[in-house]
């Protein structure tokens, strides 16, 4: 067993790399999601009936669809209609729209909680547009939204180990590489567990420190 | 003659069917303090919100200073940017505190001033210790709005009013929201502006305040004007039979204990 | 894509409800013995548990799955891909469950529990008749949105060949050179059933709220 171990060592370069792959996926489509998700919850909250439900729609449409079909209708359907995408874009876009649904009800949530009254006292003090959201809107809704959206990127972290499946060189895969090359399944797989536990534990800090600024503001 | 800060002309405002100011006009002279009193609906809130252009009059104007607020030269209506920069000169004390709860008592004074009005911080920060000395409030400068007690939160709301150096500052019923014994705290805070000669337009229930210290009584019915008096002649002898029922109704209610 | 295949795929749903069903009614109850093993404070192991939750939670079931199918046999375990499926899937659930169990027993009131201590209930009784058909009540909402997410990351068991919705799917692609019907076939498939769930659950929040405001 220690020896399996040995070889898991032996390989760390390539299950580094599948850390930081599963990494920046997490990280760059969180973002992206997040992003999306601010465009999409006002339109989610739209007076013209048409355009919130239609994202209605989408938002509830992607929380019945499995990520992992959704995952490979990207990559194995889209060609089909033309549209070829490789695998880092596939799993970037799969991604990212995917979660950009659960943001986007994330923060429509957070934003329907928000008083309304400290958003027009920005208002009547000169505030407008941009300055307006990025400096009486924005920061009460993330202390709000944040272990929510923490809660999302944890998610992110493992639906990111389906992309195994599009030949993604994520955490999983390199797990699967090192154990059909050296057959040392637990050691190897294990040693997966752990880092995506560690990469949790580090989210899970996060959030964490977000509550305590939240928690002194309420 | 005394500046005239703030120029009410035949303001209307309706919500859907419902109209909720009519013809309303008045004017504000530097240093009055006017209460502007009448029963709840009677569009008080909204006359407030419409000075500012929180919400756009359908029908009249309104001068600050002699500049007209919401529409430009042209009679085009201004840009949110427009907008903002006339609103700066106008400090508004809401109902409900309106306090920025992510940010601490001090920022909460400094935000609009350093973000908006782009003044020197250290500048901004020395009044804002300043105003905070005077609504006594000086050992809560860096404790966030939750912690505080009602009567302390309006407290801070006028003081971040004031840091903005306004020509004009508004109060939309600013002790409504706080329980009868925190009254009083801001009460003192507003009479003494008022004496200091702050132009004020004040929205409320305090009929003692609005007997004592304000300088003119706009009594508004049903979206109307229905008596514009000193305060005097407004209580000692209301021209009109509405404002003799509604000075009746609340007295009493003083007399109760209430507000 | 024809008739045929898309009753491949029928089969293929016919194995992901079975295995979602055999997970969701095994993962139930030891959810609850996990949270009532924490909720109870038995040394070390309430601690043991929480590690266990701490790790599951974050560990992705595609991960794990292939954790179990490759490396039970390798200590001498054989395991076939539907146990495998099945295990993963009950590691995967009762971790989530317990941590609903967990909720609810910790805003469960313990006066009510002092209470039929004082007319002399034991200790299993007190669980069985007072504390659990609150708490299910409470939990409930939680557990149906963990079934709705359990369901949703059926389709990795396809990965060490279990026949079900997703494997069919793609079996059916690779053989006709289009994958894009099969696939949204499958998608027709799970939509349904997820949407079901979530909108029991909604249901249920619903009716509680309108009960508790009756109250």
């Amino acid at each position: 067993m220690i020896h399996d171990f040995g070889i898991v060592w032996s390989e760390r370069g390539l299950l580094l790399s599948g850390l930081g792959n599963t990494t920046i996926l997490s990280v760059l489509s969180a973002a992206a999601a997040l992003l999306l998700g601010f465009v999409l919850t006002p339109a989610l909250m739209a007076k013209q009936r048409w355009l919130s439900r239609a994202v209605r729609g989408f938002v509830d449409g992607m929380r019945c669809v499995p990520f992992l079909l959704f995952a490979y209708i990207v990559y194995y359907g889209l060609p089909s209609l033309g549209v070829r995408l490789d695998n880092w874009t596939s799993g970037l876009v799969a991604l990212t729209i995917y979660n950009a649904a659960y943001m986007a009800e994330i923060l429509r949530g957070a934003w329907s909680a928000q008083p309304r009254e400290p958003i027009e006292a920005g208002i009547a003090f000169g505030f407008s547009s941009v300055a307006l959201f990025r400096r009486i809107v924005l920061p009460p809704l993330l202390l709000a939204a944040g272990p929510v959206i923490g809660n999302q990127m944890i998610q992110i972290v493992k639906d990111s180990a389906f992309l195994t499946i599009i030949a993604l060189p994520e955490l999983t895969h390199a797990a699967s590489s090192i154990q059909s090359r050296h057959y040392v399944p637990f050691a190897a797989f294990i040693t997966a567990v752990l880092l995506y536990w560690g990469l949790c534990l580090v989210i899970e800090a996060g959030v964490s420190s977000i509550d305590r600024l939240a928690a002194a503001r309420r | 003659m005394a500046k005239r800060v703030l120029d009410v002309a035949g303001v209307s405002k309706r919500f859907g069917a419902l109209e909720v100011l009519s013809d309303i006009s008045f004017q504000v002279e530097k240093g009055e303090t006017v209460c502007v009193l009448g029963p709840s609906g009677s569009g008080k809130s909204t006359l407030l919100r419409c000075i500012n252009w929180l919400e756009r009059p359908d029908a009249g104007q309104i001068y600050l200073n002699g500049t007209e607020i919401g529409v430009n030269g042209g009679g085009i209506v201004m840009s949110d940017r427009e907008l903002s920069r006339i609103r700066t000169r106008i400090g508004m004390v809401f109902q409900h505190f309106a306090l920025w709860p992510h940010l601490t008592v001090l920022q909460n004074l400094m935000e609009a001033p350093v973000q908006v009005q782009k003044r020197p911080k250290a500048e901004v920060r020395d009044e804002a210790l300043a105003l905070l000395a005077k609504v006594g409030l000086s050992d809560k400068r860096d404790v966030f709005p939750a912690k505080l007690s009602g009567g302390q939160k309006q407290r801070v709301g006028i003081a971040r009013a004031l840091a903005m150096r306004p020509d004009l500052l508004l109060f939309d019923e600013p002790t409504s929201a706080l329980d009868p014994e925190l009254v009083g705290e801001v009460l003192v805070v507003m009479r003494e502006l008022a004496r200091e000669g702050m132009t004020m337009v004040v929205v409320t229930h305090e009929m003692g305040f609005a007997r004592d210290a304000a300088t003119r009584i706009l009594f508004l019915d049903r979206g109307r004007v229905v008596e514009m008096a000193s305060p005097e002649g407004f209580f000692s002898n209301p021209a009109t039979e509405r404002a003799r029922q509604f000075i009746q109704r609340y007295a009493g209610r003083a007399a109760n204990g209430g507000r | 894509m024809n008739a045929g295949d898309v009753l491949a795929i029928l089969q293929g749903a016919v194995v992901t409800i079975t295995l979602s069903l055999t997970g969701i009614l095994i993962g139930l109850p030891i959810g609850l013995g996990l949270a009532v093993l924490r909720w109870a404070d038995v040394p070390v192991v309430a601690r043991i548990v929480a590690i266990y939750v701490s790790i599951l939670r974050a560990t992705p079931l595609v991960t794990l799955l292939l954790l179990l199918f490759f490396a039970l046999p390798n200590v001498g375990i054989a395991i076939g891909p539907i146990s495998a499926a099945i295990l993963a899937l009950v590691m995967n659930t009762a971790a989530f469950n317990c941590e609903v169990w967990r909720a609810s027993l910790m805003n469960f009131p313990k006066d009510q529990y002092e209470a039929a201590q004082s007319v002399g209930m034991s200790a299993p009784l007190r669980f069985r008749r007072i504390v659990l058909p609150q708490i299910a009540r409470d939990s409930l909402p939680g557990l149906v949105n963990e079934m709705s997410l359990l369901i949703k990351v059926t389709p990795v068991l396809a990965v060490v060949g279990v026949v079900d919705i997703t494997r069919a799917a793609v079996r059916i692609g690779a053989e006709t050179y289009d994958p894009l019907p099969p696939f949204l076939v499958a998608v027709a498939l799970y939509a349904p059933i997820v949407f079901v769930l979530v909108s029991l659950q909604r249901w249920i929040e619903r009716r509680q709220i309108k009960a508790e405001a009756l109250a």
